[in-house]
């Protein structure tokens, strides 16, 4: 297929991941905010979502005082135009790109996308009240949730489906290690505070923003232990946003597509696949977490940079 | 209004007040009851009523909108506005008897113009023995040079084309434009189908109605049997500009039609006079471009050397055989407006036949007579300019100000090749659903012909509406609206 479209494809299912994965962050930090008595600050329950995102520093542009504030986080999150990574953009980007695909994505993928967009550019076109956030929130998950089951039940299996999981996928485990990352930062320092209230909240929150809380708990009975978390979150082969679930499906669709001669795509995967095999979450912590999420990270954009040299640039070298 | 008129039981809907009572009206006859083939039309709004009616333009309002089915609008940043294909839910309604000269005309405009490109481009016959005056060729700027003494496939330059017909005061269908280049108007003629079939079926069925959805069909069929590895073989695609263009929704429409691939300038790469399409795996070479492009952007090698739309290496694969170029280049000096007077001679000149279709009288900028009888009598004139199209350029005599005319006939006198001038024709009319009453808008007709081994008219084609009270501008970026064109079989 066209180069140009597989591109759109994967960044058409990215920046749809993207604006969920915000989403389901912001909507998690609601509720939690609603709830919380254990006395944090405003900074404190906030900040985090900006370095998850990576918006500290549009964050720091734009407000001087540095002071994070759950209405401008909200705000910069989900609808502010000087970020570009807010909601209102990904979707914004995820509704181009199928644009540019359109005649290889399903009519129903493309409707529920459309209308999907169109709605929320009407609602994200003025200033979002805080107390309609939620609602927005969950609209957005039951929308992307829709148009990636119409992904699975109105798409022919073949390379333009796979550079479609290939993008959910990448911004998945993408997304799912830098929640891990900021959150374990901010809660691990005290091993002894396990068993808290407060750790379950929090941990709890977590779990809910990777939609894995109920599967947990069914999965683990001692409770919430941040052992058990990263063990669960990272290397559970059977929960869909998983570290272990996502690289097992990316290889899973790289095979589908098919790996050009001489590319750095096998690499990749390869290099991948070596950070979640054999290791136990006792041994991630002990070396640390932050280090060992960093390494993932590089080893994912890696990934991304092998993708776009192999599949989305032909060379006029290539004739086949 | 429309209550009123059920009420009333059969009085004229007529506004004298919104145009001139001369026009032709489609749908009244010159006693304002309906005209015998719109007389089941009539009476099937009459059992829908007013508030059905509501309801069925909301419904497919709502349809085009889900569905987006767009077109866009160049806004002053020069980024795209995407806008709703508007559609008036009343079709229109052609009969057979009618319909047979179009489809026999056009065929023989289409052939004729066909036969002048390839005289144009290798002897200059019709030049030499003085039908066109050569100044008319040399002095525009269509002509191209760089495809000089080239064979095409078949010698056919002028694959797809899509003729702009209009209706003068007693009804006869004139060309007004042929459109030669890379017209548009294709995809929303078979969207405006779905939908009404789907918001009028009992309307639709009690109508013996001909087909046009094969439409994408025919297009890939003879698109196919120009690859020169064969058909079997072949690998087309469709060349757009990209998603800010005009057309984007109909360049994604056709691929997604035909099962081909929409390809951008940069997905082509063109090497040892071959073209090739940067894919997943590697190049993959390609056949047949249906090229959405105009030709000063097909290729920087040869044309504009800004362009990025393009491919640079086109034009000398297309000239060593190894593509097709779906329309050829350099059909714009067919369909240039200056020599679209001539072509009545044109047909007689290579067919040895009298035209079918009739033009709209054009008055030559250069001819010294024409030139004082325009100037002294501009606000009774259209003026084009011969480069424009989309409705730009233009002055409308009868609906411009004393400045706006003074300074096209300063235009005129200063640059005569580039205007011509004709009467204002007064476009037919027909009802339209607008607001929530019936009202008469003035309309156009755009059928679509293929050029394959036979020529095809679709029977039927995009009906254009002038929305606004009064005006005869049907184009979508001047607010234009559309119909559904039903051709009736014998």
């Amino acid at each position: 297929m066209l180069s140009r479209i597989a591109e759109s494809l994967y960044w058409m299912a990215r920046h749809l991941e993207r604006a969920d994965n915000t989403a389901r962050v912001l909507d998690i930090n609601v509720v939690h905010m609603l709830e919380s008595d254990e006395g944090l600050t405003e900074d404190a329950q906030w900040r985090p979502l900006l370095t998850i995102v990576g918006a500290d520093e549009v964050y720091q542009a734009l407000y001087p005082d540095g002071r994070a504030t759950v209405q401008r986080v909200i705000h910069l999150l989900t609808q502010d135009p000087s970020n570009p990574g807010c909601i209102h953009n990904c979707l914004r980007l995820a509704r181009e790109n199928a644009r540019a695909a359109r005649d290889r994505i399903s009519k129903a993928m493309w409707e529920s996308l459309n209308e999907f967009w169109l709605v929320a550019d009407e609602h994200l076109g003025a200033k979002l009240p805080p107390w309609r956030a939620a609602e927005l929130y969950s609209f957005i998950h039951r929308e992307v949730a829709t148009f990636l089951g119409l992904t699975e039940t109105t798409m022919m299996r073949g390379e333009a489906h796979s550079f479609v999981r290939l993008g959910c996928l990448q911004e998945r485990a993408d997304m799912t290690a830098r929640i891990l990352d900021v959150r374990y930062h901010l809660l691990l320092p005290d091993l002894s505070l396990v068993g808290s209230p407060l750790d379950y909240y929090q941990w709890g929150a977590l779990l809910k923003s990777l939609s894995g809380f109920e599967s947990y708990r069914r999965r683990y009975q001692n409770g919430i232990r941040p052992i058990d978390v990263v063990e669960f979150v990272m290397l559970n082969p059977d929960f869909p946003r998983s570290i272990t679930y996502s690289v097992n499906a990316l290889e899973h669709a790289l095979t589908r597509i098919g790996y050009p001669p001489d590319g750095a795509t096998p690499s990749a995967i390869a290099a991948l696949r070596q950070q979640v095999v054999g290791v136990e979450p006792g041994a991630i912590i002990e070396s640390g977490l932050h280090q060992y999420l960093e390494e993932l990270l590089e080893r994912l954009s890696v990934l991304g940079d092998a993708l776009q040299s192999d599949y989305f640039e032909a060379h006029p070298g290539d004739v086949s | 209004m429309f209550r009123q008129f059920q009420s009333n039981g059969g009085a004229p809907l007529l506004d004298r007040s919104e145009g001139p009572p001369m026009a032709f009206h489609e749908f009244y006859r010159d006693d304002f009851r309906p005209r015998e083939h719109y007389l089941p039309m009539w009476e099937h709004l009459q059992r829908v009523g007013q508030k059905g009616l509501a309801n069925k333009a909301r419904d497919a309002q709502l349809a085009l909108h889900n569905e987006g089915v767009t077109f866009t609008l160049y806004s002053d940043e020069g980024k795209g506005i995407e806008r709703v294909w508007p559609v008036d839910i009343l079709p229109r309604i052609i009969t057979a008897q009618e319909w047979h000269p179009i489809e026999a005309g056009l065929k023989q405009r289409v052939r004729a113009l066909n036969l002048f490109l390839k005289d144009l481009y290798h002897g200059q016959h019709i030049l030499k023995d003085g039908v066109v005056p050569p100044e008319l060729i040399y002095r525009g700027k269509d002509l191209c040079r760089e495809i000089m003494d080239v064979d095409p496939p078949g010698d056919i330059y002028i694959h797809i084309s899509g003729a702009d017909l209009i209706r003068d005061e007693e009804g006869r269908y004139l060309v007004l434009e042929d459109n030669l280049r890379t017209p548009s108007g294709v995809s929303y003629m078979i969207e405006n189908r779905v939908i009404e079939r789907r918001i009028l079926p009992e309307l639709f069925s009690s109508y013996h109605v001909r087909r046009v959805e094969h439409y994408p069909d025919l297009l890939l069929q003879s698109l196919r049997d120009l690859s020169p590895r064969g058909p079997e073989e072949a690998v087309v695609v469709v060349l757009t500009p990209g998603i800010f263009n005009a057309a984007h929704f109909e360049h994604s429409f056709l691929a997604r039609e035909m099962g081909v691939e929409l390809a951008e300038g940069r997905d082509l790469v063109c090497k040892n006079d071959k073209v090739y399409l940067k894919t997943t795996l590697g190049l993959r070479q390609v056949d047949v471009v249906y090229r959405r492009i105009d030709d000063e952007y097909l290729d920087p090698l040869v044309f504009r050397s800004d362009s990025v739309l393009g491919a640079a290496g086109l034009i000398n694969a297309w000239r060593a055989g190894h593509v097709a170029l779906v329309n050829a280049p350099g059909t714009g000096v067919a369909d240039d407006k200056a020599v679209y007077a001539y072509v009545p001679d044109i047909i007689r000149y290579y067919l040895g036949e009298a035209p079918i279709l009739q033009s709209v009288p054009t008055y030559q900028m250069t001819d010294h007579q024409d030139r004082t009888y325009v100037l002294d009598n501009m606000e009774k004139m259209v003026v084009k300019a011969v480069a424009e199209s989309g409705g730009k350029g233009m002055l409308m005599g009868p609906n411009s100000t004393a400045a706006q005319r003074d300074k096209f006939a300063k235009k005129i006198v200063e640059d005569p090749r580039h205007y011509i001038a004709q009467p204002v024709v007064q476009l037919s009319r027909h009802i339209c659903y607008l607001d929530g009453e019936l009202e008469s808008r003035h309309l156009d007709l755009r059928p679509f012909c293929i050029y394959g081994s036979d020529i095809e008219v679709v029977p039927g084609g995009l009906t254009r509406v002038a929305v606004t009270r009064g005006s005869l501008v049907v184009n979508s970026s001047q607010g234009g609206g559309s119909k559904d064109t039903w051709v009736l079989a014998d």
